[in-house]
């Protein structure tokens, strides 16, 4: 552990990622105001005693806000990679295992639907499935899948020739052994580290979607929507823009770090 | 004129009196994260111009840092820590790496390991070879060809101008190494570093290699340091030698000397574990003869055509793919030791891997009377009593189980000790390998390679099988750790009465192991005879080609092998 913590990276990392947590969990209880409530006469204003972070085109507190929206904001973000990694990592695991035509069929599949940028993909199916939370989060999940394949693929594909799974062959080991306890124990560092990374995007989807319209609704304090709501004011109080990217920046560096820190950690070979 | 020339005999005389490569008192660290690690402790290491010296030392002991230290390329965590560096008096740890850029290649050159990426697949051999010219000797494009052309016909290679234009990997390995060699002499430099350079390269190409390199030592009187682990290549190449253990030297003279009368216990150790062709160690010779395994015109062929190519285009089918193994047919009896010899490629691996039930294949295997024909006809009591021991330890056990749990697995998937005293025979079988019982609960990564290779040993023993291959487990160790884990193989073979197959490209060491040895070459076995029958004329060409090319240890005399034993 202590391992762990010492490049900056991983310090830096795990920082932003523990602030960003925090305000996810307790951001609705400790928030000063009501995310809502309307402030006529501090309308559009800069950091003050009262707001710390200034106020929106309606005069509501905006740290009030942001932390509201963390909650959503991040779950969002884990949520959809859950569902995308898992469904990834089971495709990607038959193709990798079973090999073959098998193999073949899925990834040929699959590279046709890595063929579509990410972003667009998820377009296409909100612009399906319609608007709204849930469905931007199924829309990223299915995007993140094919990639998630792939990447777990050529981990069961590396492991799959090495010589211990050759033993364990050669031993006469049944094939659900050899995937369960050979294969993807190795197989899962790549696996768990991609997934951290991918939290980011899927937080900086979700915010794209909600700055087009197509993901969360007004008046939800999701934050790619307050940098869309905010961004006719932008000139007049740029604090309304700025604080809301800057905590989606936080919330995508965070785990982007700490993805590339547990990289490095999870190496038995570093560790100890 | 008389009086300029007065002070050039004094001149010359200093130059004669200064070594090619002198270092003195030097000492080498690494920092790491577990502190500073010594990698090379007051070092003292003279080469006269025109001589060779050899380095000797098994892996970690500091020989590859000797040489990037001499070359001035250290990684940047190396902290030198003292001494001196010189290279025809000249201190070389005051020059920048600026001003060593123009020593490297001109006044010292390297020769590594493995040709086959020490050349830059890109470019072409002769532009290579002539980079090195026009950059040092300020030639011309066209006088660097032609040098390099001469170069290249100096080291043997039959069409030096045909050779320039082509790219690394349309030459052979063998070829590779004469080009990295022409390089390397091609500025006439003072003092050429030799990485071990026919590790890499099979047993009858290494053997050329260390022709041409005495060939071309004698023509351009050049200073050498050698580097090896291989004490008897070594002896053949150079006149003294210093023998490298954890970063010190322990000793250092003629090497008649060192090898005839060594006075440190470590190089005493060193030549006792050399493989003797002469000194037995195996048991006795199974009496009657049994079959236990019987190959039946086993054949694997690599990249088979499909049913899609041999439908639509049936000549291509016929070219495509080629045959690992052709033919082979061959028996292994019952508590023998079979030795199995080839060079790379030559399909002694695939023997192994059909044998395991690992690859597919043609023909027949007859094992104790049961016959299989295909590679999914083999079943688990077949598994259980055919087992298999990798070249590489480290590849071979998994690195996230525990010692113990990887030892465990043929017991609890074969049932062959009851479920609670499992953990009991564990204890057994990692004292049976000579390593303490506790070594059950670490990983693999905390063990050494020797270690790593017992514990693999261990669980293939753990199936109490019939018959155990050996797929080079030596090749990847240390000479001492070498010899060890073959006498460990030995002495199980001893106490269980199993047959072994050990697959290996060592002569010397098989002769001192196996009942019989079989040779196989491009796929084919070529010769099969009783261990005593080595150097009877009936043998194959090849065998006997084979059999030359091995570095014998001339110098160890009968006193030093007597004393050891």
């Amino acid at each position: 552990m202590r391992k762990f913590f010492s490049s900056p990276t991983a310090v830096v990392g795990t920082t932003l990622l523990t602030i960003v947590l925090f305000a996810a969990l307790f951001g609705p209880l400790i928030a000063p105001f009501d995310p809502q409530e309307f402030h006529p006469v501090a309308r559009l204003q800069g950091p003050s005693a009262t707001y710390w972070l200034g106020t929106d085109q309606f005069g509501r507190d905006l740290l009030s806000r942001i932390l509201n929206g963390a909650p959503a904001t991040v779950s969002f973000g884990l949520f959809s990679t859950a569902i995308g990694v898992g469904v990834g990592s089971v495709i990607g695991v038959i193709a990798g295992v079973s090999g073959g035509w098998v193999d073949s069929t899925i990834m040929r599949i699959l590279d046709g639907l890595l063929a579509v940028p990410d972003l667009l993909f998820t377009l296409l199916i909100v612009t399906v499935l319609g608007g709204g939370m849930e469905h931007a989060l199924l829309a990223v999940a299915v995007a993140f899948t094919p990639g998630m394949a792939r990447i777990a693929r050529s981990a069961v594909l590396s492991v799959r020739t090495r010589d211990y799974v050759r033993a364990a062959v050669a031993r006469g080991e049944s094939g659900f052994y050899i995937v369960t306890c050979e294969v993807l124990p190795n197989a899962l560092s790549p696996i768990v580290v991609e997934s951290t990374i991918r939290v980011s995007f899927a937080i900086m989807i979700g915010a794209t979607l909600g700055f087009l319209g197509l993901g969360a609704q007004p008046p939800s304090t999701e934050w790619g929507l307050m940098v869309s709501e905010a961004r006719q004011f932008m000139f007049r109080n740029p604090w309304c823009v700025a604080i809301p990217g800057m905590s989606i920046a936080m919330a995508a560096l965070g785990f982007n770090l700490f993805g590339d820190a547990l990289r490095d950690a999870l190496d038995p070979r570093r560790s100890h | 004129m008389t009086v300029s020339l007065a002070p050039a005999p004094t001149d010359a005389a200093s130059s004669k009196e200064k070594p090619a490569l002198a270092i003195r008192n030097y000492s080498l660290s690494y920092k790491t994260d577990s502190g500073l690690v010594t990698a090379l402790k007051n070092i003292d290491l003279t080469i006269k111009k025109g001589q060779t010296i050899g380095l000797v030392g098994e892996s970690g002991s500091g020989k590859s840092s000797m040489a990037w230290s001499v070359m001035r390329y250290l990684p940047p965590n190396a902290v030198e820590t003292g001494g001196a560096i010189r290279l025809a008096g000249e201190e070389l740890l005051d020059y920048t790496q600026r001003q060593m850029l123009d020593i490297r290649g001109s006044r010292m050159a390297m020769v590594f390991q493995d040709p086959s990426t020490s050349l830059n697949p890109t470019m072409r051999i002769g532009e290579q070879i002539a980079e090195t010219l026009m950059r040092h000797r300020g030639l011309s494009k066209i006088e660097a060809f032609a040098y390099a052309e001469a170069a290249l016909a100096r080291t043997g290679i039959t069409r030096p101008k045909e050779m320039l234009t082509r790219y690394p990997h349309e030459a052979s390995g063998g070829e590779k190494q004469r080009v990295v060699i022409a390089t390397a002499f091609a500025c006439e430099p003072e003092l050429i570093i030799f990485d071990e350079p026919t590790t890499a390269l099979d047993i009858l190409t290494a053997r050329q290699i260390l022709d041409l390199f005495n060939q071309l030592r004698e023509e351009t009187n050049v200073s050498a340091l050698y580097i090896s682990h291989d004490l008897g290549l070594v002896s053949r190449v150079v006149d003294e030698v210093s023998v490298l253990h954890h970063g010190v030297i322990v000793e250092s003279g003629p090497v008649d000397e060192v090898f005839r009368r060594p006075k440190a216990d470590y190089t005493r150790q060193l030549i006792g574990a050399v493989p003797n062709p002469d000194r037995w160690l195996g048991v006795d010779a199974p009496n009657p003869p049994k079959t236990l395994v019987k190959l039946d015109a086993i054949g694997v062929q690599y990249g088979a055509p499909s049913k899609f190519q041999k439908m639509f285009w049936p000549d291509d089918a016929e070219k495509a793919g080629y045959w690992g193994a052709k033919d082979v047919n061959l028996t292994v009896r019952k508590g023998e030791l079979l030795g199995v010899v080839g060079e790379s490629g030559s399909g002694k691996s695939t023997i192994a891997k059909v044998l395991a039930g690992l690859q597919d294949f043609h023909g027949k295997l007859e094992f104790d009377g049961q016959s299989i024909t295909s590679r999914k006809g083999i079943d688990k009591s077949y598994r259980r009593r055919v087992q298999l021991v990798f070249q590489h330890p480290d590849a071979s056990l998994n690195p996230r189980q525990k010692i113990g749990t990887i030892i465990a697995r043929p017991l609890k998937l074969y049932g062959v000790v009851p479920r609670e005293k499992v953990s009991a025979r564990v204890a057994e079988l990692l004292e049976m390998v000579r390593l303490p019982a506790d070594f059950a609960h670490r990983y693999p990564h905390q063990l050494s390679g020797g270690q790593k290779q017992r514990v693999a040993i261990a669980r293939a023993f753990a199936a109490e099988p019939d018959l155990v291959i050996c797929d080079e487990v030596t090749a990847a160790l240390d000479v001492s750790v070498q010899a060890a884990v073959a006498e460990l193989l030995v002495k199980l073979q001893k106490d269980t009465g199993t047959a072994c197959v050990f697959i290996t490209h060592d002569l010397n060491l098989i002769r001192q192991l196996a009942h019989r040895i079989a040779v196989m070459h491009h796929g084919k076995l070529v010769d099969l005879f009783d261990r005593d029958d080595a150097r009877s004329p009936a043998r194959d060409a090849y065998t006997k080609a084979l059999l030359d090319a091995v570095p014998v240890p001339e110098t160890l005399a009968p006193e030093t092998i007597t004393t050891e034993a």
